[in-house]
């Protein structure tokens, strides 16, 4: 052979170009594990040159073209001459079809390939005899989120029709023919305890369908807390937990195994498991175990292990049977323990009745029980107490707890003091005092029937001690004492002995020192008190009401150290809105002087009642409110600061005088005065309109603020008279003086202008010859005047009498060159506008100007010179009634004559004037 | 095409049930003190029917058998078929009732493998088996003699580990022959009632029991 050859180099070139073929294939298949067992061989010259070899196996199916696997297999020969074994495991039930395999090879040391093997091929399912349709696998077990492929062999003849999952999930399937084919990739449990598959063929028949179903599930977790220990070193229980659902049940549920590594035995202990699993066994004389659980389902198999010594896994039964004996300050506790023969540590817990735990811990042990002494303990208390013991040599963990035993100690005399006060009330001929008392925090009744012993005796005289006594229930009595100075003791008593009197001493009547009240303000917390510390008192008392209203009124104290000269109080009984008064007490041997009152609220709140206005005195511009009887006592629900007066028109914002601006949430706008003062019961609100209705409220003010304003009081303000004063004053008297002048004009005439001749009396003026219309016209040749002059000075306004009662501005002048005048404005024009009534006039008529006047009384031409007219107040119009009445002419017709001639009196100038005016 | 049950009469629920709570629950495993009246019986009958058409629609659905009607079989085992009441009257469900038992046990025992503990399905299985149980009971207080041939009943060994598919279906199939017996059974018993109301209308003196 080749391989014998010497020349080494020439053998491997040799090698490399040889190649040994396949010889031998076989194929068998496993359908329990689903596997392919393939068996083949080379030629013996490989074996016995123990080639390293390298085979390339192809797997495929019967219907289909490509290769389903292909994998390298090395393998060195040996000169056994064993053939050579490949298995592979198949995702496809090779029932389902047949499968073929092919395999070649190559030297290692080579690099040319065999020619390939023919196709081995292993069958399917031989259908030939089936009755029905089958599905392959059936009731496999796949694990969650595995792939599983199924397939439907149809009989022979007949092609599969359907074939699917109920409940329904996504498969890739393959139908229309005699193998169905179904894959689920990534199964998952879907609540459902199996999966059921269904089959069928073109048929309908029963024969026509199959049914399987798989379990998808889970492989078992590790046990976890696997420990094993013992009560009696007799019997040894392992316990662990479970873990999570499998979703396998009954049989194909997790199963537990134990086994004993040193003995390597299966440990003979029945399972249970219900939260826990455990399992108990005799142990014998083993001491050193390495127990293993097994836990294992269909898909995997999980373990845990513990290696112990058992004496030192000891677990003591609870301690049983506790009895007791007990003191006043003592309880001894004994129990009874199963574990004989092992040296146990024990431990007690109290329960004391504030709720507190404590533990006591105890090594010794009796033969025939074990004890504990726990001292310390309060009289007549209720302790509760319970025992679990370990061992004491390599403890390893606490027994259950025993029973619990609830225990009292035994009754002692009352400690600690009460704590005592009182409220004095002077009456006829002596004192009332109220006493009371209550239990300290350091006072302990000690006992089951506490009762309480009050005695009261004069101080000075030493008389005999009257004394009373009272049950638990009380807390207060009240006695009736003369002026005299008392030592009052208070104790209690239970069935043992009295407790330590508590004294006061009331002192002698005297007259009662009158202190100023105070005010505080309450906080979040309390109320704030604070007073001005004296040395000489070894201790400060502050007393209150809780509830003040009332009566009684629940009387509370509260005691505070020399060095303390502020307190917060505050009590579960304290509301907002109502006034507490404290009185604050200097105490030295036992006799307590007031040395200060206070006052105040928790929190003020806004007053309850709104102010009652009882008075209003109303002006035509003012008005003033009284609200006298509103209390500021301690009736209120605050300390009422003062008062604020709203006030308002009723159609319109306010805006008065001296107010403050105070807009409600309707945004109407209201005036606010505030008064300061609690007691200012008054108020006066000025510069308000007349004749005009106002909306009014009094709110009062506390520290809590005031209420919403909700009702109103309303008012009219009257006309204002002064006006109407004025208004006679200035129309009604001129008027008056008016018509008494025209009533005795003749009188007046001639009182005051007697010199002037009338014309119409005059022979001179006997107007027979000349009339124009219902004139008459003066010739000059009749008369000769001495001397005729115009009249257009300005001087000679000032004369003119209604000049004098007219307001300067109202008065509209024509600035004429030739006259003066009052015209009235222009509605007094409207007023009087000139009618034609026939009238007689005297006219002294200057020929020579005549055509002039014609011209001159054109309507047209006064109406252009007529001035502007203003507004004015209190234009006497009355005048222009009077002076119509009483001139020959209209005040335009009179205008017209603005250059008209005038008769001048040769005499008297200053008669000229009056005359003058009189004629206008 | 495979047939629902009868329907059972029309009875108030509540009072079925305190019947079979009167007759069916006391014994618990003993005996009633008074045994029960046909009338009772009757009753009982009657709340059973409705409980096995629900326990079968139940099946069913949760077995996902209902597709094309699997378990409506018109061939009900041999024991359930009728006669309901033969010649021997209510005597001879006796041994009906104790087969129906041991069938109940052994599709609880398949439904095991396949439910966790306490699965409704379980749930109502033990229900039912208890109110045959609570019937059986019932028809011996009633027919208290002669005793029955040892044997007669004597439940069938363990059955053979079979493919789960074929036990769910058997059993389906077995909770519907069960039902429509029970529906039976009920028609008769309500029929035979209103035929001795009659009679007894009629003066004629009613048997005293069948």
């Amino acid at each position: 052979m080749l391989l014998l050859s010497g020349d080494q180099e020439e053998e491997k070139i040799q090698i490399k170009s040889i190649v040994f073929p396949v010889k031998y294939l076989n194929i068998s298949k496993d359908l329990a594990l689903q596997q392919l067992l393939v068996e083949w061989d080379v030629g013996k010259s490989a074996h016995d040159a123990k080639l390293a070899m390298s085979f390339e196996i192809q797997v495929r199916r019967i219907d289909e073209t490509t290769t389903v696997w292909t994998e390298f297999h090395n393998v060195t020969l040996d000169k056994s001459g064993k053939p050579l074994h490949w298995i592979w495991n198949s995702d496809l039930p090779l029932e389902c079809m047949s499968h073929l395999v092919r395999i070649r090879s190559k030297a290692e040391a080579s690099k040319i390939w065999s020619q390939w093997s023919p196709w081995e091929t292993v069958l399917g399912l031989d259908t030939s005899n089936n009755s029905r349709p089958q599905i392959f696998p059936n009731e496999k077990i796949v694990e969650e989120g595995s792939d599983i492929t199924l397939c439907c062999i149809g009989r022979e003849g007949q092609i599969i029709k359907e074939f699917f999952l109920v409940p329904a999930v996504h498969v890739f399937n393959r139908t229309n023919s005699q193998v169905g084919l179904l894959t689920v990739k990534n199964v998952a449990h879907q609540g459902a305890p199996h999966i059921t598959v269904y089959c069928r063929e073109s048929c309908n028949e029963e024969q026509c369908y199959d049914h399987a179903v798989f379990f998808v599930g889970k492989p078992p977790d590790t046990p976890s807390d696997f420990s094993c220990q013992t009560q009696d070193m007799r019997i040894v229980t392992c316990t662990w937990s479970q873990g999570g659902d499998t979703y396998l049940y009954g049989r194909h549920s997790p199963k537990y195994t134990l086994s004993e590594e040193f003995s390597q035995k299966m440990v003979p202990c029945t399972v249970s498991c219900s939260d826990q699993c455990s399992c108990s066994w005799d142990i014998g004389q083993q001491r050193i175990y390495n127990i293993t659980v097994t836990v294992e389902n269909p898909l995997g198999k999980k373990t845990a292990t513990d290696v112990f010594d058992v004496t030192h896994r000891i677990y003591p039964a609870a301690p049983f049977q506790l009895w007791e004996e007990s003191t006043d300050t003592e309880i001894t506790l004994y129990w009874k323990h199963q574990n004989k023969g092992i040296e146990l540590f024990c431990q007690t817990e109290v329960l004391q009745p504030d709720g507190k735990v404590e533990l006591h811990n105890c090594s010794d042990t009796h033969v025939r029980y074990a004890s504990m002494t726990l001292g310390g303990l309060q009289p007549y208390t209720e302790y509760t107490a319970r025992v679990h013991c370990g061992a004491a040599k390599h403890f390893w963990r606490w027994s259950e707890w025993s029973e619990a035993r609830t225990i009292r100690t035994k009754e002692a005399t009352p400690s600690g003091k009460l704590d005592i006060w009182r409220e004095i009330t002077s009456v006829l001929g002596g004192r009332n005092v109220t006493l009371f008392w209550k239990q300290t925090p350091s006072f302990r009744a000690n006992g089951k029937n506490i009762s309480y012993e009050v005695t009261w005796e004069k101080v000075e005289d030493g008389s005999k001690p009257e004394s009373v006594s009272f049950s638990s229930v009380c807390n207060s009595t009240r006695i009736s004492i003369d002026n005299h100075s008392y030592r009052i003791s208070i104790m209690a008593k239970n069935n043992v002995n009295y407790s330590l009197p508590s004294v006061l001493i009331i002192p002698r009547a005297t007259g009662a020192r009158e202190l100023k009240e105070e005010q505080v303000n309450g906080t979040d917390d309390g109320i704030f008190i604070s007073w001005e510390p004296k040395h000489i008192y070894d201790n400060y008392i502050i007393d209150w009401c809780n509830y003040p209203m009332l009566q009684p009124c629940d009387l509370q104290w509260k005691r505070f150290g020399p060095n303390t000269s502020s307190a917060l109080i505050n009590s579960a009984a304290f509301v907002p809105g109502v006034r507490y008064n404290f009185h604050i007490y200097g105490s030295v041997a036992n006799r307590a002087s007031l040395l200060e009152k206070k006052t105040g609220y928790l929190r003020e709140l806004p007053p309850l009642h709104d102010p009652t206005v009882e008075k209003v005195e109303l002006t035509f511009n003012a008005v003033t409110l009284s609200w006298d009887s509103y209390p500021t006592n301690e009736s209120q629900s605050g300390f009422v600061r003062g008062y604020n007066v709203y006030v308002s028109p009723i159609q319109e914002d306010c805006s008065l005088k001296g107010s403050k601006k105070h807009v409600l949430p309707d945004d109407s706008v209201l005036c606010k005065y505030t008064i300061e003062n609690p007691e200012e019961k008054r108020y006066t609100v000025k510069h308000l309109l007349p004749n005009t209705k106002y909306k009014l409220v009094v709110k009062a003010y506390t520290g809590g603020g005031e209420t919403p304003i909700v009702n109103f009081i309303y008012i009219d303000t009257p006309f204002n008279s002064n006006m109407l004063y004025l208004l006679v004053l200035l129309v009604i008297v001129p008027a008056l003086v008016a018509a008494i002048c025209r009533w005795k004009m003749k009188w007046l005439k001639e009182c005051c202008c007697p010199v002037i001749p009338s014309p119409n009396k005059s022979k001179v003026l006997s107007f027979k010859e000349y009339k124009i219309g219902s004139g008459k016209v003066l010739k000059i040749s009749d008369c000769i005047p001495d001397m005729l002059a115009v009249d257009n000075k300005a001087e000679a306004q000032k004369l003119h009498p209604w000049s004098q009662l007219s307001s300067a501005p109202t008065e509209d002048k024509i600035d004429g060159p030739s006259s003066s005048w009052i015209y009235p404005n222009e509605s007094e024009e409207r007023d009087f506008t000139p009618t034609p009534t026939p009238q007689t006039h005297i006219w002294f008529e200057n020929f020579a100007y005549s055509s002039h006047l014609g011209v001159e009384s054109e309507p047209e031409t006064l109406e252009a010179s007529k001035p502007e007219l203003s507004v004015v107040l209190y234009q006497p119009h009355y005048y222009f009634d009077i002076f119509n009445e009483d001139a020959a002419s209209t005040p335009r017709e009179t205008a017209g004559r603005k250059s008209s001639l005038r008769y001048i009196s040769q005499t008297d100038h200053k008669a000229h004037s009056k005359h003058r005016g009189q004629t206008a | 095409m495979p047939q629902r049950p009868l329907p059972p009469s029309s009875s108030s629920p509540a009072v079925t049930k305190g019947l079979f709570i009167l007759w069916a629950v006391p014994g618990q495993g003993g005996r009633p003190l008074q045994p029960p009246t046909l009338q009772q019986i009757q009753a009982l009958v009657r709340h059973m029917a409705e409980d096995a058409q629900e326990l079968f629609a139940f099946y069913e659905e949760d077995q996902r058998l209902a597709i094309n009607h699997l378990c409506r079989t018109n061939r009900p085992p041999e024991w359930l078929r009728g006669p309901v009441m033969g010649p021997g009257g209510l005597r001879g469900l006796r041994g009906t009732m104790a087969r129906m038992a041991q069938v109940l046990q052994d599709i609880t025992r398949h439904q095991r493998d396949l439910n966790p503990p306490g699965a409704e399905i379980l749930r109502r299985l033990a229900s039912t088996h208890l109110k045959v149980r609570g019937l059986l009971s019932n028809l011996e207080g009633l027919f208290p003699a002669p005793s029955l041939p040892p044997g007669r009943w004597a439940p069938p060994g363990p059955t053979a580990p079979t493919k789960v598919f074929r036990q769910k279906l058997e059993g389906c199939r077995i909770l519907w022959s069960y039902a429509r017996f029970m529906a039976k059974l009920s028609t008769q018993l309500e029929a035979r009632s209103r035929r001795e109301k009659r009679r007894s209308r009629r003066g004629s003196r009613p048997p005293a029991r069948s």
